[in-house]
């Protein structure tokens, strides 16, 4: 059976949510309720760290879009660390490499 | 739960004081007479002819008869309503002389008020030492309780019944309702082009959430004819809606401006504006339009992809290519997206075939590894040349083989033109 975990933590950046399972149709919608509760400023990066997301379907990358729908509406960045090679073989696929800001892991993508 | 002989009364007979042995065999004195006149139960003993001989108190007073009116007057069938008659003329007094006994039949008698009380009776004969019977003997339980017990019970299934076929009713209702919602997201028939072949598959990888993939073929003028294929976000009712809004849309933005890439504009104008926010609902899709020249047999197609794998062109020379769109956004993301165009010529014998990542996707092998872009073209090599039909049925084929390993809607598009006759 699958599980999802998010954890968030604040860095100087703003917040970090650490990503650990499976982003699938069965939990995408747990980021996206987490993600609708988090407060961000405008001068904030949402960071979300997938460097332990197991799997990712067409579900989590909705969830992804909307968490970047979210950082937008409040004039904050979004970006995501370690994507893992089958994702971001997907989301080059339909384009989201160019809409996503992508870095190598979290320290990288909290660095102001 | 256990009991220790502490918590409950003595036994008669384990060692009792001498107080509750005598109380006890004072209730032993109670007389075989007493209690054949108050038995919790009805006795009747008849004549061999029904006649009744002798009756107990209980049961007198459930008929809320007298005595003196019964005995010697009133046969035992009397005592039963005008179908309990019926059946003791017809089967209990006839089985009951043959076997010598019968038990347990549901009856009713019939009580002096009108009123009746379902009874169960069982009967033996008493036989005389020479074998010959001398008269019936009769025990009728009150079936009161049991029968409102019965009936309850029928009640009951009879709810549970109706509610089992109201749920039915209701199951094949939204089963019906999903089955036509998925048809009108899908062309009944593709239409006929002159000097091109085409074929369509769709393979639903649930009955009850309905496809996010869609496709449609049709004409923009006397001259050119429009094709897309693709997929919505999400499954069930909601992505249904996605879907018949972005096939609707695709084919008024064709009509009014073909341009593969104008049109796919179009749909992400409408798909932003309509679910930008929390839920974001979004589409891969190739959009492309086909003009046949007019003498050489010859198809011009020019296409434009959005997010969608690239179409593959199977050439009659038995060689297979893709038609490379990469980095064509999802449409309905951005306001301002990008998508890609390209074009091909399909000659006598060429084909293009438009498929969704449900084929590319699937999970094939013990190793459920990726069926991916390169096995497809593989694949495709060995049908190059082929009619569009017999490209689909291979592939719905390889579709099939895949078992657990495609858990994906799947559309498949081929257009061909026809190889020039020898």
């Amino acid at each position: 059976m699958s599980s999802l975990k998010i954890t968030t933590r604040d860095a100087a950046t703003g917040p970090v949510l650490e990503i650990v399972g499976d982003l699938d149709y069965d939990h995408a919608d747990e980021l996206r309720t987490v993600v609708s509760g988090l407060t961000l400023r405008p001068d904030q990066r949402l960071v979300l760290d997938l460097a332990a997301m197991e799997f990712c379907d067409s579900s989590g990358i909705t969830a992804l879009l909307a968490a970047r729908n979210h950082a937008l509406a409040a004039q904050a960045d979004i970006a995501l660390a370690a994507v893992p090679a089958n994702t971001l073989r997907i989301l080059r696929y339909v384009g989201l490499d160019q809409v996503f800001t992508c870095h190598p892991d979290s320290d990288v993508a909290t660095v102001p | 739960m256990s009991r220790t002989g502490r918590d409950s009364p003595e036994p008669h007979g384990a060692g009792g004081d001498g107080a509750t042995t005598a109380a006890f065999a004072a209730l032993l004195e109670d007389s075989a007479e007493e209690l054949y006149d108050s038995a919790p139960c009805g006795y009747v003993s008849t004549l061999m002819d029904g006649t009744i001989a002798k009756i107990n108190a209980t049961l007198l007073d459930w008929l809320g008869l007298d005595r003196h009116a019964v005995v010697g007057r009133t046969r035992f069938a009397d005592l039963l309503t005008m179908g309990g008659k019926l059946y003791h003329e017809t089967h209990f007094a006839p089985l009951l002389r043959m076997q010598g006994e019968i038990n347990g039949i549901a009856l009713e008698v019939r009580r002096a008020d009108g009123t009746r009380i379902p009874v169960l009776v069982s009967a033996t004969i008493k036989y005389g030492s020479e074998g010959e019977p001398l008269l019936i003997r009769a025990t009728l339980f009150d079936a009161r309780d049991r029968r409102a017990y019965e009936e309850e019970l029928l009640r009951r299934q009879q709810e549970a019944e109706a509610a089992r076929r109201r749920a039915e009713a209701d199951r094949a209702r939204l089963q019906e309702a999903l089955a036509a919602l998925q048809q009108s997201l899908l062309p009944t028939v593709l239409p006929d082009i002159p000097g091109l072949e085409v074929a369509s598959y769709y393979h639903t990888a649930s009955p009850d959430r309905l496809g996010g993939d869609f496709y449609d073929l049709f004409a923009l003028d006397g001259k050119r004819w429009a094709f897309f294929l693709g997929d919505v976000s999400g499954k069930g009712p909601r992505a249904a809606a996605l879907t018949s809004l972005t096939r609707y849309t695709l084919r008024a933005a064709a009509l009014h401006d073909p341009d593969p890439e104008a049109t796919l504009a179009t749909l992400n104008t409408v798909l932003h504006e309509r679910y930008s926010g929390g839920d974001p609902r979004y589409c891969t899709a190739i959009f492309g339009v086909l003009e046949p020249d007019q003498d050489g047999g010859k198809v011009t197609v020019r296409l434009a992809s959005g997010g969608h794998p690239p179409a593959l062109v199977l050439r009659a020379d038995g060689t297979c290519d893709y038609l490379p769109t990469p980095g064509g956004l999802l449409v309905g993301i951005l306001p301002e997206p990008r998508f890609v165009t390209a074009m091909t010529t399909l000659a006598p014998g060429d084909g293009l075939l438009l498929y969704t990542d449900g084929l590319t996707e699937a999970r094939t092998g013990p190793d459920r590894a990726l069926y991916g872009e390169e096995a497809l073209r593989t694949f495709a090599v060995d049908h190059a040349g082929s009619p569009p039909r017999a490209v689909v049925q291979a592939l719905s084929g390889l579709l099939e083989g895949f078992g657990d390993g495609l858990d994906d809607d799947t559309a498949l598009l081929a257009l061909g033109v026809p190889a020039a006759r020898p």
